[in-house]
């Protein structure tokens, strides 16, 4: 207590570094999600006269229930894809002791660096019969005209694999540190006690990492209800009409920036962020992920830190 | 291909070699898909990359990864310096100066806030991480429209401003500088500092901030990655053409242009597939250099304050 008086003043000198990113976090993070409450039940076009109405208008709206349609689509193969996908990949990596595997691994990391209007581009040339590096293998399939892969019907698939091309690598590495991060004793022990490779993996090692599973599952699930630069750019410059409101957030779009209703458009960003959050503070609470660094001391973790350096010489 | 493979699984009717032989084509399948993906993975950049040096006809006739001539990057980069009054070095120009104010502005003030968070008795310091966890978590494209209403509210949109502002919040890159901090340098340091009279600002300037390059160099790249081909947040933000990021230029370049829609009618200077695929690398191939060199970096950052190594 005493102590904490006596760093009073100097407190003050605390804060005022803090200061810059506190701002930004309220005008940035904050001040946006106020101002998006108080702008639901503003005025606008199809809310003429305000009111908080304006979510069952937008629960009315004719284009919400096929926007649902196509992100649950999207997200029922996306999200268990890209666990299940990248899970078994990074196991793969992880149990091959290979000299090679390091190339590999730059390798995987390639295609992260393709996202939004690049990978729109990579995309159109990859499905496009007359361009894709895969044509000879389309050709076979017996497709050569780009409009048997264009097409609405589709497009669930596409940008699925879109998705899934652009993060699995990236991700693959991710879940690869943290197998890399298990107790080379716990293996060996789990060895010594009769364990085989696919023993190992799946009662040891997943078990280890699933917090890690799970933060990936977290984040790909709250970017996949949020699907918006890939169907809007495939709408707008490739194939004008094969996603007009495709998306939640595309729709949400429309709403503010084609029909100049920002009421609807808050409403349904606000009802977006819901499941983002839920999902964020399941992470933050219910697993073990944050737990060391919300709950313990900085001088704790200094301690723990120094007794791993030690573990490790 | 030395695979450490025990098998210490109780004995069955299965002979030594025949089991030996089982792992043995186990594990050629597994080097043969780990491999397959890696190619797979490297196959559409390749294509991005040798596009430019064909002409557009070329590009439909020719085998997709084949090379043509140096002389293709040559003539799709003057046609795309020619396009618009040449747009796109302000495009270019624009990325970097944005990116580099972003990129300056989220480390500092990131790595000010994982400092205080660290070092400091101040109050609300667990309610303060927990908002930046979440803040970390919640993907940033669900806050788009509020904030252009908050940006509209403050007469910013079509100001750069608007972008670097916005950009410049990183929670993520405060969480990453709390974890450091806490984990690198010792509260007694700090204690002992303070008797001797240094003053919180000193602590940092002469304490914390030589001790955190690597971090520095951590929040810098995570900041330059996540930005550098953001689409989303500059396409609502910047209207005007002349204001755009390479990324909405490359947007923009898609529906002006018969590149990819031949139905977009023909442009002044011939913007074609070459081309495009020219405007795609300057997008991806920074992003690609800085990964590759800091890929043990990346995977260490995503898992702060998680990884046990």
């Amino acid at each position: 207590m005493r102590q904490g008086r006596r760093y009073k003043p100097k407190n003050l000198l605390m804060i005022l570094m803090l200061s810059p990113y506190l701002l930004l976090l309220f005008f940035f993070g904050i001040l946006p999600l106020i101002m998006a409450v108080f702008n639901v039940p503003s005025k606008s076009p199809s809310n003429p006269n305000g009111g908080w109405g304006v979510i069952k208008i937008v629960f009315k709206d004719f284009r919400l229930l096929p926007a649902a349609e196509h992100v649950l689509g999207f997200m029922a193969l996306f999200v268990p894809l890209m666990i299940i996908f990248v899970v078994a990949m990074s196991l793969m990596l992880d149990m091959n002791t290979a000299p090679w595997k390091k190339y590999v691994r730059l390798a995987y990391i390639v295609p992260a660096c393709v996202s939004g209007s690049v990978a729109v581009l990579l995309w159109y040339a990859l499905l496009e019969p007359t361009l894709s590096p895969f044509k000879g293998i389309m050709h076979w399939m017996g497709i050569t005209q780009a409009t048997q892969i264009w097409k609405t019907s589709n497009l669930t698939f596409i940008l699925v694999f879109m998705a899934f091309f652009s993060l699995a690598g990236q991700w693959i590495l991710i879940q690869f540190g943290s197998l890399q991060s298990i107790s080379t004793e716990i293996l060996e022990a789990a060895r010594v006690d009769g364990c085989n490779q696919f023993q190992l993996a799946t009662k040891i090692k997943l078990p280890l990492i699933r917090k890690y599973v799970i933060y990936m599952g977290v984040l790909v699930f709250a970017g996949g209800l949020q699907i918006f630069v890939e169907p809007q750019l495939l709408n707008s410059s490739v194939y004008h009409g094969i996603a007009q409101q495709w998306s939640f957030d595309q729709l949400s779009y429309s709403l503010a920036f084609d029909n100049g209703n920002f009421g609807e458009a808050s409403a349904l960003s606000l009802m977006l962020l819901i499941p983002s959050l839920i999902g964020a503070l399941l992470v933050i609470f219910k697993t073990d992920m944050f737990e060391d660094v919300t709950l313990k001391s900085p001088k704790k973790m200094h301690k723990e830190a120094l007794k791993r350096e030690a573990a490790k010489a | 291909m030395s695979i450490d493979f025990k098998e210490t699984t109780p004995a069955t009717t299965e002979t030594p070699r025949k089991k030996k032989r089982k792992i043995k084509i186990g594990h050629l399948v597994i080097n043969f898909w780990l491999i397959f993906w890696a190619v797979l993975s490297v196959i559409p950049m390749l294509w991005l990359v040798l596009t430019p040096s064909k002409t557009d006809r070329e590009v439909s006739y020719k085998n997709p990864l084949s090379f043509a001539s140096f002389h293709g990057y040559v003539r799709a980069w003057k046609n795309l310096q020619d396009f618009n009054s040449g747009v796109l070095a302000r495009w270019v120009l624009n990325s970097i100066t944005y990116n580099l104010a972003i990129v300056l502005i989220a480390s500092v003030t990131a790595s000010l806030a994982g400092f205080v968070i660290s070092a400091s008795r101040i109050r609300f310091k667990k309610a303060f991480l927990i908002s930046t966890l979440i803040m970390m978590l919640v993907p940033p494209v669900a806050l788009v429209i509020p904030l252009f209403i908050e940006m509209n509210k403050a007469n910013l949109v079509d100001n750069p401003m608007s972008v670097v502002l916005i950009s410049s919040l990183y929670p993520f890159g405060a969480f990453l500088a709390y974890i450091y901090y806490s984990s690198t340098i010792p509260p007694e340091l700090y204690e002992s500092a303070r008797l001797d009279g240094c003053s919180d600002f000193r602590l940092y300037t002469k304490i914390a901030f030589p001790l955190s390059y690597p971090l520095l160099a951590l929040l810098a790249f995570f900041a330059f990655v996540g930005n550098w081909g953001n689409y989303f947040m500059p396409y609502i933000m910047l209207q005007s053409p002349t204001n755009y990021t390479l990324p909405v230029g490359l947007g923009a370049l898609f529906f002006s242009t018969p590149a990819i829609n031949p139905g977009n009618g023909a442009t002044s200077v011939p913007i074609l597939k070459p081309e495009i695929a020219l405007a795609g690398i300057l997008v991806a191939v920074p992003v690609m250099i800085v990964f590759l060199i800091s890929q043990k970096r990346l995977i260490r950052g995503m898992l702060a304050g998680s990884i046990k190594e």
